[in-house]
């Protein structure tokens, strides 16, 4: 006789997905399940073997191999072992551009007292240092932080000096539109190796809709070929965030992104901070979201099959959580969270946020989830009572609706959303629309692998190499 | 068993350490003794290892199963790392001793970079590797073998030696890998010999290679797809499918490899691994490339 170890299991298709404690996943004609844990599966069974192999069922007390198991589960939890590594600096509220759902909520270009100064500056380095990650990230975001090239480069080089004693693995990442970056910032980028994340939303009717400007794409595109000719092709990234006017347009939109030579694409549907509230109907977009990221999904994997390489970056992290035994290190798909956990913001205001979206939130004076200040101590910041309470809510595997969902090991918690859609930090999983979203995804992505697999794989797998 | 020279010229300069094992494989080529022979061969090689060329690319520690020897193994390791510091060290193992750590710790030690490990793997289902195997626990211990080797950054290649107890599973094995052990460097799908064990347990371990060509691709092409290094030893390239002949190594050691006559008429001669000459029967369906066909 054998016992039974943790696994979780859903319907998809005709099959039962079987899902083990650290992802692998097994599927399996309907029914299966219920000889399972009554017990009548025969030792002489393929899928006996199968189920054992793959730590479902154990003909020990102890599974022979369980050691193995806990290793796996370590490493898919790795990402606590390293602390906070990605270190946001948020340099100024001003944008030269007028997007329509900015979720920064940005300012004009002359505003003031809306940078940060070279104190807190300073003082937002050296907690960064604080912590204990060997890997660093400094990522700069806006607003437009290349308006502010005297605080971006006094910055790094404030990191550069600290770094020549702390000896971690530092990495620079400026979120910019591309438009008009100067010689200096250019030489800046040039100097450090800092990649660039930009945003491309799609054609060029789409894009400029989406950001209020005539000239957008024009400027963005004409900033890319830029970067590239300077950093090469693989230091200038693109995002797209989905406007309710891009979801007539998948198709459109991928092929704009391979138009214009990129290898990978970031589906994103809106984030409901900041200017993109106002207007929207969450529950109508989320579904329409949902069926634009399929079809978008189902063009891309068409374009692979035709020999067009163009991999989609929400996909690959969950492909990556599912068929592979590493650690994504996608802070917005984590549990425990990426607040804190992996995700520090330094705002221009010298106030400490613990994930872009609680700073975000704060602009629509909601300040649950700042930290305090940067002239606080690190100590004072990361481990208060404040951030006591987050680690109650934190972890999916604590929460009703998640604990026992068969995708919480591909998923995360999000208590920040949570409390801003719902009210309160733990949420409701029944209506939460980020449940829905990212449930809706991973289990069209299981379907792939299921039901289309001989199609898909080939494709998938070359999105590792 | 009296051991060949060291040979520059040779690509099989192995140490053979001893004929004792602690598993009983049902299909062994080489079945173990209980000979008290550690010893003089330990002796014996530390000779072998003053007299071998400088510059040899590659030493083999073969058994039996060399872990036997306990501290004398990592004192002949340590051996030819003083006296050969460029070899490459090849050590055949089961792993199962390799599950202490401090042990493992030690053999990664004295091998510094140039060790490889070679382990054989049965089985991703523990009573099958178990039976296979010849010992209870064996599953266990040759995996916690192997997560120390790999802790100790320790470069290893997989063994899968296919037989009648495992073949319908190799895309398991593959799978299971790729989850489990995705540290390790390479993978070796390899053909039996005709010799030894396999032929007292014929009716339970000997398959054809043609009967399994499918199950062989399936898994290899699984592995290679995820970038892993893939290879096929000891199955002449007429009884793979095309696809895999990549994969396939001429793979048998030089003093027992040789080629049945009509293999004279093969266009692929010069690329496959022939066969054993120690075998005493060989693959069915062997068939030379000819001209055209190919």
């Amino acid at each position: 006789m054998y016992s039974l170890l943790p696994f979780y299991f859903t319907r998809i298709s005709d099959y039962e997905v079987l899902i083990n404690e650290v992802g692998d996943y097994v599927a399996v004609p309907k029914g299966t399940v219920e000889r399972i844990v009554s017990k009548k599966l025969n030792r002489d069974e393929d899928i006996y073997k199968t189920l054992h192999a793959n730590f479902f069922i154990s003909d020990q007390l102890l599974h022979p191999a369980f050691e193995i198991l806990v290793e796996r589960l370590a490493e898919k939890k790795h990402f606590l072992d390293l602390h906070t590594s990605l270190h946001i600096f948020v340099l100024t509220l001003r944008c030269n551009q007028n997007c329509e759902y900015c979720q920064a909520s940005s300012m004009g270009i002359g505003s003031t007292q809306v940078s940060m100064s070279k104190d807190t500056m300073r003082r937002s380095v050296e907690l960064m240092f604080k912590s204990k990650s060997p890997y660093l990230t400094m990522e700069f975001q806006g607003g437009e932080p290349s308006l502010e090239y005297d605080i971006l480069k006094y910055g790094i080089e404030t990191a550069e000096e600290m770094n020549i004693k702390e000896h971690r693995d530092l990495n620079y990442v400026l979120c910019t539109n591309c438009f008009d970056l100067s010689d200096n910032i250019i030489n800046l980028c040039k100097k450090y190796n800092i990649l660039i994340s930009t945003s491309l939303d799609g054609p060029e009717f789409l894009h400029n809709k989406n950001r209020g400007r005539a000239d957008s794409h024009k400027r963005v595109c004409s900033g890319i070929t830029k970067m590239r000719k300077v950093l090469g092709n693989d230091r200038v990234s693109a995002l797209m965030t989905t406007s309710v006017e891009s979801l007539k347009y998948p198709t459109e939109i991928v092929n704009e992104y391979v138009s214009k030579g990129f290898k990978s694409i970031f589906i994103r549907s809106l984030n409901p901070y900041g200017f993109a509230t106002k207007n929207i109907d969450w529950d109508i977009y989320t579904d329409r979201f949902i069926e634009f990221y399929k079809n978008a999904l189902d063009y891309i994997i068409k374009l692979n099959t035709k020999g067009i390489y163009l991999r989609e970056d929400f996909a690959f992290i969950i492909l990556k959580k599912i068929l592979t035994s590493t650690n994504t290190g996608f802070v917005d798909l984590q549990s425990p969270a990426g607040m804190v956990n992996s995700v520090l913001v330094y705002n221009y205001d010298g106030k400490v946020y613990c994930s872009d979206e609680s700073r975000m939130l704060a602009e629509m004076n909601d300040f649950t989830f700042c930290l305090g200040s940067v002239h606080n101590k690190y100590e004072d910041l990361v481990y208060s009572k404040k951030v006591t309470q987050f680690a109650k809510v934190w972890a999916n595997e604590t929460l009703a609706g998640c604990s026992d969902c068969a995708f919480k090991l591909f998923c995360g918690a999000d208590p920040v959303r949570n409390h801003s859609t719902q009210g309160d930090m733990y949420g409701y999983r029944p209506t939460s629309l980020f449940c829905k979203k990212n449930k809706s995804i991973i289990e069209y992505i299981f379907k792939l692998l299921i039901t289309r697999k001989e199609e898909v794989m080939p494709i998938f797998k070359r999105w590792f190499l | 068993m009296r051991q060949r020279p060291i040979n520059i010229e040779s690509n099989d300069n192995t140490l053979f350490t001893t004929s004792r094992c602690n598993n009983r494989c049902i299909m062994c080529c080489q079945p173990p003794t209980t000979n008290n022979d550690i010893e003089y061969l330990f002796e014996e090689n530390l000779q072998r290892i003053h007299c071998a060329p400088k510059d040899i690319k590659l030493i083999g520690i073969t058994g039996g199963e060399p872990t036997l020897l306990g501290e004398k193994l990592v004192l002949l390791i340590e051996e030819i790392r003083l006296c050969l510091p460029n070899t490459n060290i090849l050590l055949l193992t089961n792993g199962r001793k390799l599950s202490k750590e401090s042990y493992t710790k030690t053999i990664a030690k004295a091998g510094g970079e140039h060790l490889f490990v070679d382990v054989e793997l049965h089985s991703d289902y523990s009573v099958d590797h178990d039976y296979i195997a010849g010992h209870n626990g064996a599953y266990r211990e040759t995996l916690l073998g192997l997560y120390n080797l790999a802790i100790n950054d320790v470069e290893i290649e997989l063994r899968i030696i296919i037989c009648k107890q495992n073949y319908r599973r190799l895309l398991n094995i593959a799978e299971f890998i790729h989850k489990n052990l995705p540290f390790v460097g390479s993978v070796i799908f390899m053909g039996m010999e005709y010799i030894g064990y396999v032929i007292t347990n014929s009716e339970i371990v000997w398959v054809e290679p043609f009967c399994y060509q499918k199950e062989l691709q399936e898994a290899v092409v699984f592995l290679s797809g995820w970038g892993y290094n893939v290879n096929i030893y000891n199955i002449p390239l007429c009884l793979l499918p095309n696809i895999l002949h990549p994969y396939a190594k001429k793979s048998i050691s030089d003093w027992k490899n040789y080629f049945p006559l009509d293999c004279n008429n093969c266009m692929l001669k010069n690329d496959c691994c022939g066969l054993f000459s120690t075998s005493l029967q060989q693959f069915k369906n062997l068939s030379p490339f000819q001209n055209k066909c190919k």
